[in-house]
């Protein structure tokens, strides 16, 4: 059921307003939406918190232009524009990150923004001699990863998604998981009356087999929607009562199982996945994507192709494209979008490049539909924080290149060869053994009391790619 | 690489002892003797074929080996004649003869490392060049050690160097390494060089529109052109002797002559209108600006055959700064 048009136009006209407010800000001094998009667990807590660390203190970032010719002056943290929106805390982060006993952040359950400042003289002369040292904010958004799934259902019916879910759910590896709930809907008539305590249970169901999906090891990415393992403020909301249902053969009627299920969909869609769109994702200037391609390939061909159709899915909803100056004025498109392997560091660095074009083949398609609407892209191999060095081992008369670095719940550092990860994934091995092992590893210890922003690995090119020629 | 990983030489995953293992760390070689330096002419190319003058290499060689034959049958003539005459005079004038030979043999030596530190730059170049092709990894922490060497013991250079290698680390790839290389220490010699040849340019130009000689200009022109490459290869490390500064100069005419076509039309336009308008305002000073222009040349051109690392597309001097310059030295004359 279509929302009230009346409830669209007042929300157009809330926006321009807020348009309006943003138009001055944006004529007066540079600003840039930058959209971290990662799924779960790709790192874009870890990714923000890094950023701002690293711009805040400038001292890790040798290849970010602005930082090498001296002209950078200095940033810090400003509030953020959005009054209703948390604000992302920082300084719990890092305190975490660069504790004694240092850890990695806990899933992130509500949206949060946060805003930096960047002062810098401008590299020509004349902008100089015009306006001195100029400005730069950034904003950046974080949120769960879960919740960026949802964007794919913007542009599906019910009908649709039920089909697509239900098949999904019957193979393996999820056929398991979902075994229960397929069960339950198999003695329901969707073209039944619609009653409350079925749909409840139905969803609970389903619920506890998403929630299955994301402990499982396999790292299945495709969790539809987000906000029923990931809620934030609609626990409990009616709203999150339906699933997906086989559907009845002829049309269902008015006060059926399947019209109820629907309009709950339908509404879901427009309350939820739509207001977190137009709040965080409409107005991007700059995209970074993160993928967590060694966390898929530890899982297994299948979590890396569950992941490679979610992200496609997921870019779709973006807009990309060249933008011109009254494009940004308006922040109509996002004009580059950056793909990044995370969590480089867990690979010698003598792999990076192999990661790299694995991930360029990866996301070739949508990079290539990108790259046709105009907007540049990148694919980097990056770590937001660098937790292990690379060294050589001699292994059985052979150098091996390995990691060294201490491991998730261990206090000893270990020396760690990985395999080698091939340069395309078609090259991965289909039959399942296991060639590559990856590590997780524990944040250094004691990073901040160098006091010049967490270790990283090429976060200055993927800035200087993301906001460099803001900073010119 | 990666046939090559899942046939024959693969290695399961594996976890190593950190204790037990080797853990060899890539050393960094200090003593930049990279690839045995091939030799300048074998690397940059005569642009036209020079014809065999055996005839003339003949005729220089049998004087020179004459003149110091003549030189040693007279000294030893010399000294055995002051040896008749008394023994003081004798143990004298060997005494001088061997602070001759010494010290020809230190100047020698000295032209010799000056040399070599010439031909150590171009292998260093020609390294980062492949580097930079081959875009491996691991490789290039010789050629950063080797170019930190090389400044390493300059004092107004040392916090460079030492932001430097405070950047790199294991993480970056060669081309990276390089980059870095160009980015934190070879750029600000590259302003401060390229401060050196827009002053001897000026002085140059300024110079030859004051003098009132024409022979004077020549003088000026070349004492001062000499004097910058001295001064752009001596910031750049290579340090040159007499005979390495001749060589460069010599180099450079020969890469003067190429980059002027190289360097296509606009430029020479442009400095065709400069110089015309130039003079017609006074022949004198259009000279100076032409002097100028030319010392310019040869300043950029020994900036391109002194630095350790050769210039992209991006960061190449150019002349447009020194040319703006010396057009407003008409104005600084009249």
């Amino acid at each position: 059921m279509p929302a009230s048009p009346f409830r669209d136009l007042t929300n157009l006209g809330g926006r321009a307003l807020d348009r309006v407010g943003e138009l001055t800000d944006r004529m007066l001094d540079g600003n840039l939406r930058i959209g971290v998009t990662g799924l779960r667990r790709s790192g874009k807590t870890v990714l923000t918190t890094a950023l701002i660390d690293n711009l805040l203190h400038a001292d890790r970032l040798p290849f970010l232009d602005v930082v090498a010719t001296g002209r950078f002056i200095a940033a810090r943290m400003e509030p953020q524009p959005d009054q209703a929106v948390p604000r992302f805390d920082f300084e719990s982060q890092m305190e975490r990150l660069t504790a004694p006993d240092p850890r990695w952040p806990n899933n992130t359950k509500v949206t949060s923004q946060a805003r930096v400042a960047l002062r810098y003289m401008p590299g020509t002369l004349l902008r100089r001699r015009l306006r001195g040292a100029s400005r730069l904010t950034l904003d950046i958004v974080d949120y769960p990863g879960e919740w960026l799934l949802d964007l794919p259902l913007l542009d599906r019916t019910y009908a649709e998604w039920s089909r697509e879910t239900l098949e999904l759910s019957r193979r393996p590896p999820r056929d398991r998981l979902a075994a229960e709930w397929l069960a339950y809907l198999s003695n329901r008539d969707p073209a039944g009356p619609a009653e409350e305590a079925v749909a409840r249970r139905a969803a609970e169901l389903y619920t506890t087999y998403l929630l299955a999906c994301r402990a499982s090891d396999q790292l299945l990415s495709l969790i539809q929607p987000g906000r029923f393992v990931e809620p934030g403020e609609l626990v409990g909301a009616p709203v999150l009562a339906f699933c997906p249902l086989l559907e009845p053969p002829a049309r269902a009627g008015r006060h059926t199982l399947w019209a109820m299920m629907e309009e709950r969909f339908e509404a879901y869609k427009t309350n939820v996945v739509r207001r977190f769109f137009s709040e965080h994702f409409a107005r991007l200037d700059r995209q970074i994507v993160l993928v967590d391609v060694l966390g898929a390939l530890n899982a297994g061909p299948a979590a890396l192709a569950d992941m490679r159709t979610s992200l496609s899915a997921t870019l779709e909803s973006f807009s990309h494209g060249r933008s011109s100056w009254l494009d940004r004025l308006l922040g109509g498109r996002i004009d580059r979008v950056l793909f990044a392997a995370t969590k480089a560091d867990h690979i010698p660095s003598n792999q990076h490049a192999n990661l790299r074009r694995l991930l360029d083949g990866l996301v070739e398609e949508r990079r290539n539909a990108i790259r046709f609407e105009g907007a540049r892209v990148e694919t980097m191999a990056i770590a937001a924080l660098k937790c292990t060095e690379t060294v050589m081992a001699e292994h059985q008369g052979r150098q091996l290149a390995c990691v060294r670095g201490i491991p998730l719940g261990r206090t000893e550092p270990t020396v760690l060869y990985p395999g080698e990860i091939p340069d395309d994934h078609r090259l991965l091995d289909q039959d399942g053994a296991r060639r590559l092992n990856f590590l997780n590893f524990r944040p250094p210890a004691l990073t901040a009391r160098q006091g010049r922003g967490l270790p990283n690995i090429r976060l200055d090119q993927a800035l200087e790619f993301l906001i460099g020629d803001f900073l010119t | 690489m990666t046939g090559r990983t899942r046939q024959t030489d693969y290695v399961q995953p594996i976890e190593l002892d950190p204790n037990g293992t080797v853990v060899v760390v890539p050393e960094e070689r200090t003593n930049g003797a990279v690839t045995a330096g091939t030799s300048l002419a074998a690397e940059t190319p005569d642009p036209v074929p020079a014809p065999r003058r055996w005839a003339v290499r003949l005729l220089v060689g049998s004087a020179a080996a004459l003149f110091a034959l003549v030189v040693g049958y007279d000294t030893v003539d010399l000294v055995r004649r002051a040896f008749e005459t008394s023994v003081m005079l004798g143990g004298g004038a060997v005494a001088l003869a061997g602070g001759a030979v010494l010290g020809g043999f230190g100047l020698l030596a000295g032209e010799l490392r000056s040399l070599r530190r010439l031909r150590r730059i171009d292998g260093l170049r020609e390294d980062a060049e492949h580097l930079r092709t081959a875009g491996g990894h691991g490789e290039a922490e010789r050629y950063a050690g080797a170019v930190a060497s090389l400044y390493g013991d300059r004092r107004d250079l040392a916090e460079q160097v030492a932001t430097l290698k405070d950047n790199l680390n294991d993480a970056h790839d060669d081309r990276e390494v390089v980059r870095m290389v160009d980015l934190q220490l070879l750029q600000d010699i590259d302003r401060r060089a390229y401060q050196l040849v827009l002053r001897a340019s000026r002085d140059t130009a300024i110079a030859t529109a004051l003098s009132p000689a024409a022979l004077l200009d020549v003088m000026i022109v070349l004492w001062r052109n000499l004097k910058l490459v001295r001064e752009v290869a001596t910031l750049y490390g290579a340090r040159p002797g007499y005979v390495g500064g001749l060589k460069l100069l010599r180099r450079m005419l020969a890469n003067i002559a190429v980059a002027g076509v190289a360097e296509g039309g606009n430029d020479m336009v442009v400095e065709a209108l400069g110089s015309t308008l130039a003079a017609s305002l006074s022949s004198r000073v259009g000279q100076g600006v032409i002097n100028g222009l030319l010392t310019a040349r040869v300043g950029l051109t020994a900036m391109h055959l002194c630095r350790p690392l050769a210039y992209d597309e991006t960061n190449r001097p150019s002349l447009k700064r020194i040319r703006r310059e010396l057009l407003s030295v008409p104005k600084q004359v009249l």
